[in-house]
């Protein structure tokens, strides 16, 4: 009994690898431990294994897979092509399926509390409220990193969902689940960008969360779900644009046809370069930029960020030339605290070594995870805000 | 106690794996022969791994060391189960800029070492294609070459010694920073070795002032042909460029299609080149080689503007041989070297043979070396298709021996090779051969069955053995 769902590696995609070994420089993991088992050349083989009947899917196959944060830094690096990501899901939706007394906290949260719109709402307020009442170091103890990296949630705003520029509208925004509760800015910054460069915009009412974590715990139905009602929100749409790193990503391998998925960076970065947005002259600032896993080697996007930052006038340091993983990899932090650790504090101090405390990182779950680890005089904000502020369209 | 208790009491338990997928994952390297372990360990130093020889001596079984398990020979696939020692815990570096030498840990990545030492104005010579991972634990073993061995020689002529954990648990340390250390050159045989006369724990390298300048030029030619014959007259005009390296088109295409560097996917071979030095001379030589290339008929020449262009190239060379999971499963790969000035026959010969077959052939190879690396891609799991492969595998090595070629070991011999030791060395040099791996390893526990051929010692012919297993390497 090898496989039992639609979701397994397939055979093509298993023999895509020929064990060359180019991969393991690349990943996270296999940093950390200098481990085969913990390396994306050892994962294949061993879902290898599981196909061929030689292992079963069970808690030591899901030990190996729970290990890696689907950072994909495998993917761009490897001459084969091998779609580790995709394989990545169709495992984990195996070992949802068939290894018992695996229901995780980070699975209810991925599965159905981040689709919940209510649910959503009352982790927003209550952190709010514990903000106020300064509150937070009570905080569940596997929480209280995500708690401490969250922003500051007292003044964020209204959310944009349900939003429309009234005219003849062109691009729909994902507000994403995350991100619409804890980082209401991002959005907001990006709506009046896009429409200071001419388009009308749209948050669609009956959006919901993309389903790029469920699908990331192998909660294949689930994230089937909110792919199909986003599908329906979204489809009359040319371009949709999502303001996180991970949400662009998953909702771009989704392959919605004839409705074009792009992160915020290259929507923004697209229209500075058509002139649609001004480039500012240098302001003499330094800003370290950071690459969210899921835009530089989900989505290949490492220029659009930068160019941003320089069109706002900042002189860009580069902090890591790898883009090696801060640790935050969605619900990583909660599953895997030490590693999570290991590698954020890591990052940390690549920032640190930048000698800069404006730092730009655009995806939710890096911000956090880098604030968690950074003193509190370090901003860190999206670059489509720190382009929003210096343009005077942000805020 | 059991072999296992043994481990974990010597290295922890944290540090001992025995789950059957977990083992799974070490039974092999980047060939296609696969081994099973009892049993694999991550020693931190050279005392850890000392307990664990003496561990392996005492319950007799096989000890196999591993560093990356980048190698294309078997080396590290323990066919002969017993335990997999993993080097990379081993990852200390000690640069000592004055006398541009380094102590590197055996399971310090090839790459690493050049990323550290270049703050120093210093790199290491040494950069097999897999240099982004292999070891220099490994490269020691396999005594590895690169593209750029074609000047600078493969790592043998940079490591300057060694610690090493041998027989008994003894750890040693060979050769040294002097010039010319008295006594015989045992490091000289540990490297090389395979693992086969004990576990390289530390090595003591050379390291090399970084260039003051350096061209990379990228030529495109309308046959392979022209391009082989390129290589014949730049080192027949007596230059002898850093590096030198030939990729048809099939591969171009495969590499180009992940990379989207843009390469000539049109041309029917390319050539790139590199020379280094200072700027005066590097100009000269470039353009000698240009002019040399345009009169073989060059479609195009280019030079990499900046080090990012020249990165592209070398990843795009580097990366080759996983370019080819593009073209099919599995990879059957020939490591010979020929006479230079009979590189364009040989290669039409190649060639042909895999057209006789039916075969789909790429080449990717340090053409300034003669080295060619022809890869034919197939399915492993068709018995047909393994059979035909292998038969043209044969004949391509026949080709190359009758041009006056020789088996190179740059990828090691392991297993994959072992059979063909007969037809580069003599009965008494096998019988040599074998005489020291005795001396060396009494108990007969490092990396048994691999490199020599069953039989090398005289007084025990059994008769040759020509047995090629699954995806041989010759
Ligand atoms: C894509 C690709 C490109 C390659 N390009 C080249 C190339 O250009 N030139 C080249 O020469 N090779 C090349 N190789 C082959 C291979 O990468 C080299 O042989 C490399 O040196 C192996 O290093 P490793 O750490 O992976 O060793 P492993 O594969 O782990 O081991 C190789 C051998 O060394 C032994 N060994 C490992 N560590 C030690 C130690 N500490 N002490 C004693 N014995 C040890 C093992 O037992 C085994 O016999 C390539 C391989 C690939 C996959
Ligand atoms: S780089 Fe690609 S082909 Fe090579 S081992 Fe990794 S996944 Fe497999
Ligand atoms: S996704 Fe990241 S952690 Fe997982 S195997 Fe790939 S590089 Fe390693």
């Amino acid at each position: 009994m090898a496989w039992v769902t639609d979701h397994h590696p397939t055979r093509s995609e298993l023999d895509a690898c020929v064990q060359c070994g180019l991969c393991l420089p690349a990943c996270p993991t296999f940093r950390l431990t200098g481990r085969e088992t913990a390396s994306p050349r050892g994962r294949i083989q061993a879902m290898d294994a599981v196909a061929k009947g030689l292992v079963p899917v069970d808690d030591t196959f899901a030990g190996l897979l729970d290990f890696c944060l689907g950072c994909r830094a495998c993917e761009p690096v490897c001459p084969g092509m091998v779609p580790y990501g995709r394989m990545l899901e169709g495992a984990r939706a195996e070992i949802e399926e068939q290894v018992q007394g695996r229901s995780r906290l980070s699975g209810l949260l991925a599965g159905t509390a981040l689709r919940s719109r209510l649910l959503r709402k009352l982790s927003g307020w209550s952190l709010a409220a514990a903000q106020r009442l300064k509150l937070t170091s009570l905080s569940p103890r596997r929480f209280r990193r995500l708690v401490a990296g969250a922003r500051d949630l007292r003044q964020r705003g209204p959310s944009i969902v349900g939003y429309s520029s009234g005219e003849a509208t062109k691009v729909a925004l994902l507000a994403g689940c995350i991100q619409d509760e804890w980082f209401r800015p991002v959005n907001r910054a990006t709506v009046q960008l896009l429409e200071r460069a001419g388009y009308g915009v749209e948050a669609p009412n009956d959006q919901t969360c993309c389903g790029a974590l469920a699908a990331h715990s192998g909660l294949t139905a689930q994230a089937e779900q909110m792919s199909s009602q986003n599908l329906d929100a979204f489809a009359q749409f040319d371009t949709v644009v999502a303001t996180a790193a991970g949400c662009s990503a998953h909702l771009r391998e989704a392959g919605w046809e004839g409705t074009e998925v792009l992160d915020v960076t290259v929507a923004i970065a697209r229209a500075v370069s058509e002139g649609r947005l001004p480039e500012l002259p240098p302001n003499g600032k330094e800003i370290a930029v950071q690459d969210p896993c899921h835009l530089r080697h989900a989505q290949r996007v490492v220029d659009e960020p930068r160019q941003i930052l320089v069109a706002a006038g900042y002189t860009v340091v580069e902090i890591d030339t790898v883009g090696m993983c801060c640790g935050a990899a969605g619900l990583y932090t909660i599953n895997q605290p030490e590693a999570s650790a290991q590698l954020g504090e890591a990052k940390a101090q690549q920032v640190r070594e930048a000698r800069t405390r404006l730092v730009a990182s655009a995806n939710p779950g890096c911000e956090m995870q880098l604030r968690s680890y950074l003193d509190s005089d370090y901003e860190i904000r999206h670059p489509v805000e720190w382009y929003a502020e210096a343009i005077g369209s942000g805020r | 106690m059991t072999l296992t208790q043994d481990l974990r009491e010597a290295l922890g338990d944290e540090n001992v794996l025995e789950e059957p997928v977990e083992l799974h994952l070490f039974s092999k390297d980047a060939s296609l022969m696969r081994g099973e372990p009892s049993v694999v360990v991550f020693p931190a130093n050279a005392n850890e791994t000392a307990a664990v020889v003496r561990i392996a001596e005492r319950h007799r079984v096989p000890i196999v060391a591993r560093g990356a398990g980048t190698g294309l020979a078997a080396g590290a696939s323990p066919t002969q189960g017993g335990i997999v020692v993993v080097t990379t815990r081993i990852k200390d570096i000690e640069i000592d800029v004055e006398n541009r030498t380094a102590w590197v840990g055996a399971g310090v990545i090839n790459l690493d070492l050049s990323v550290a030492a270049k703050p120093h104005g210093l790199y290491f010579a040494p950069d097999p294609s897999s240099q982004s991972a292999c070891t220099i634990g490994g490269n020691v073993a396999n005594n590895s070459g690169g593209p750029h061995c074609l000047s600078e020689g493969s790592t043998t002529s940079h490591v300057l010694g060694m610690e090493a954990v041998l027989t008994g648990g003894e750890v040693v340390v060979l050769g040294g920073a002097a010039p010319d250390p008295i006594g015989l050159d045992l490091k000289g045989a540990l490297v090389g070795s395979e693992g086969t006369l004990g576990i390289v724990t530390r090595a003591l390298v050379r390291l090399l002032p970084i260039e003051p300048d350096v061209r990379t030029l990228l030529m495109d030619f309308a046959t392979v042909e022209d391009a082989a014959r390129t290589v014949s007259d730049v080192i027949a005009a007596g230059v002898v460029p850093a590096a030198l390296e030939l990729m048809d088109q099939e591969m171009v295409r495969a590499v180009d299609n992940w990379l989207g560097a843009g390469l000539p996917i049109d041309a029917a071979a390319v050539l790139l080149a590199e020379v280094v030095g200072e700027t005066e001379g590097v100009v000269a030589q470039s353009e000698l080689i240009s002019d040399i290339g345009r009169q073989n008929h060059a479609t195009g020449v280019q030079v990499a503007a900046d080090d990012d262009e020249r990165a592209l190239l070398w990843l795009g060379r580097k990366s080759a041989f996983g370019a080819i999971a593009q073209l099919a499963p599995d990879y059957y790969l020939h490591d010979a070297v020929v006479p230079r000035t009979r590189l364009v026959e040989v290669m039409t010969g190649i060639y042909g043979i895999a057209e006789k077959y039916g075969l789909t052939m790429c080449n990717v190879f340090h053409a300034g070396d003669g080295n060619l690396h022809p890869l034919i891609a197939f399915d492993s799991s068709d018995p047909e298709m393994n059979r035909l492969v292998h038969e043209a595998g044969d004949e391509i090595v026949a080709l190359c021996l009758k041009a006056g070629g020789a088996l190179s070991g740059e990828h090691g011999i392991g297993i994959e090779k072992r059979d063909l030791m007969r037809a580069s060395f003599s009965e008494l040099d096998l019988d040599a051969q074998a005489r020291l791996k005795e001396v060396f390893d009494p108990a007969g526990v490092f990396n048994p069955t691999k490199v020599l051929p069953e039989g090398s010692r005289c007084f025990d012919f059994g008769g040759v053995r020509r047995e090629l297993p699954d995806g041989v390497w010759v």
